[in-house]
């Protein structure tokens, strides 16, 4: 590698430059790209402008009431009609969340399938998912779906080990007679291509999305074939340099740019079982794919799937706009879900109930003088969720002043100093020091202290209103 | 009526649990006589009740030591109009 030491001379300055332009903290961080990137390809350079992603298309769909559904009890009717108009109100008017599948196959489906759509939401549409099978279509047609998921699995290990074909030709024969009956049905068939990451991609991936296009240039534009590439064991790599099968760049591109499948027709479903769930799904919008399939919290099938509320902010990063995004709805919907019973764990990414709330006093305290020191955005108008102090032997009396000030609602010149807090913090100190105490203070047991030692206050801010 | 350096010492040892007699004008509040953060905060907070005064949290927190605070308390007091001789 060539020698790339240059000299670095400081850029003094006596105002801080804070990088608004990247970091405007009334949204997500930006995602910005200096040119363009180049993947190697048998052998060949091909560029990506992952710039382009700005003005394309890309969507979120969601697969909460299918792949989510799968890895644990059932939804009702009345759960998934709930959770259904919150992802509405998170779609936005220009449809960010663009579509949701329901299984079709008991009273129960339809029952929920119906009640979500007699509201009336335009966005998410509901698209169905059923087994490969002819038969099946007809609870699409009964169901009025105008596009159904369907399982065409690709690799050896499902062709030979599950589904037994005597052959990989056999097995897209058998494929395509399903996409046919789609066709004839009127539905438009979402191939949904079974852990392809470990499939032989020149041997049959790109021969069956080849004859799926040929199919798909004999009928209208609206019944042509989807692609979603399923990674479903999350073998899937995003690193530059990566060999198929398991490069998601590589696969989009073959998809995309060899076989002729447009970007608006190809979907990208990840797994997480090695921690690359989300990154994985931004990867495939950047190489070409416009549809990243994602579950709320990322519940779903064993390690689950990109969580969609982070990639929801991922679009509003990439476009740097919140594009009529509610991005409030999150945290309803994660206050719902935990109260039917999903686990969301505390530090879980901008739902958990402690994504934003720092335990250090040493945070605490650049949180005093600037939110934004530690908070990753806005997290007050974006969630609803205004940064907090969790208060423990380490919170200091920062803590315990930012603490006060949020119960108290102050801000700006109104906000208390540390000064004017100290008994309280005193008594959280000597909670630890002279009491051992080895749990955080929760929110109930300080509101009764501030009360007891900080009454002139209490009565100033708190008399119009019973404690927290 | 007691001066502003030996009310401040005064206050210092009740709040620190010292003996005043082993306080003077140059021991720095935290690395002589031990004050952790709260007791520095706690520290400023009496002066206030002592002297009857509002003080700004990062310029009254930033004072070292016992003597340097006494001045300091001295300036707040003639701005605030608030008599500390007899």
């Amino acid at each position: 590698m060539a020698d790339a030491r240059k000299h670095h001379p400081l850029v003094d300055a006596t105002e801080p430059n804070l990088m608004e332009d990247v970091f405007p903290y009334s949204l997500p961080p930006r995602i910005l790209f200096d040119g363009p990137v180049v993947e190697v390809i048998d052998g060949r350079p091909v560029e990506f402008d992952f710039g382009s992603v700005r003005h394309r298309p890309i969507v979120v769909t969601d697969t909460t009431f299918r792949d989510g559904q799968q890895a644990r009890p059932p939804y009702t009717p009345d759960q998934m009609v709930r959770i259904y108009d919150l992802l509405a109100r998170l779609s936005g008017p220009q449809g960010v969340v663009r579509q949701t599948e329901f299984f079709l196959y008991t009273r129960s489906d339809r029952e929920a399938l119906d009640r979500c759509r007699a509201l009336g939401r335009r966005y998410p549409e509901c698209t169905g998912w059923i087994r490969a099978v002819k038969g099946d279509f007809r609870l699409v047609r009964e169901a009025g779906l105008a596009e159904t998921g369907m399982l065409t699995s690709c690799s050896d290990y499902h062709i030979f080990r599950k589904l037994n074909f005597p052959s990989r030709k056999a097995c897209i024969d058998s494929y395509c007679e399903v996409v046919a009956a789609a066709f004839e049905a009127g539905v438009r068939p979402r191939c949904h291509m079974e852990d392809v990451t470990r499939a032989d991609i020149d041997g049959f991936v790109l021969p069956f999305v080849d004859r799926l296009m040929a199919m798909s240039r004999q009928v209208p534009e609206r019944l042509s074939v989807k692609i979603r590439l399923c990674d479903t064991m999350g073998f899937g790599l995003g690193h530059p340099g990566a060999a198929l099968p398991r490069s998601v760049p590589k696969l989009i591109y073959k998809l995309n740019r060899e076989c002729g499948v447009p970007s608006e027709r190809l979907e990208w479903h990840g797994h997480n079982d090695f921690h690359k769930v989300h990154a994985n799904a931004a990867t495939a919008w950047l190489y070409g794919c416009d549809a990243v399939n994602a579950t709320l919290f990322g519940f779903g099938e064993r390690t689950g799937n990109p969580p969609l509320e982070g990639a929801v902010f991922e679009y509003i990063a990439l476009k740097g706009d919140l594009c009529g995004v509610d991005t409030t709805a999150v945290t309803e919907l994660a206050e719902y879900m935990r109260a039917i019973g999903l686990p969301i764990p505390d530090n879980y990414p901008l739902a958990g109930r402690a994504f934003n709330v720092t335990r250090a006093g040493i945070h605490a305290g650049g949180l005093r003088q600037d939110e934004r020191i530690y908070n990753i955005f806005d997290t007050e108008r974006l969630l609803g969720r205004p940064p907090r102090v969790a208060i423990t032997d380490k919170s200091g009396a920062d803590g315990v002043t930012l603490w006060v000030n949020a119960f108290f609602g102050l801000k700006g010149q109104e906000r208390l100093n540390k000064i004017r807090v100290h008994k309280l913090a005193r008594w959280v100190i000597d909670q630890y020091e002279l009491g051992g105490r080895l749990t955080p203070i929760s929110d109930e047991e300080l509101a009764e202290k501030t009360r007891e030692l900080m009454p002139e206050y209490w009565q100033k801010y708190k008399t119009a209103s019973p404690p927290a | 009526m007691a001066s502003v350096l030996e009310r401040v010492v005064a206050v210092t040892a009740r709040v620190l649990r010292l003996d005043p007699a082993e306080i003077r004008p140059e021991h720095s509040f935290a690395a002589d006589l031990g004050a952790e953060s709260v007791q520095s905060i706690e520290l400023v907070a009496m002066f206030e009740e002592e002297f009857g005064i509002d003080m700004d949290e990062q310029e009254a927190l930033s004072v070292e030591t016992v003597g340097a605070a006494a001045e300091y308390i001295a300036g707040v007091c003639r701005k605030q109009g608030i008599p500390t001789e007899p």
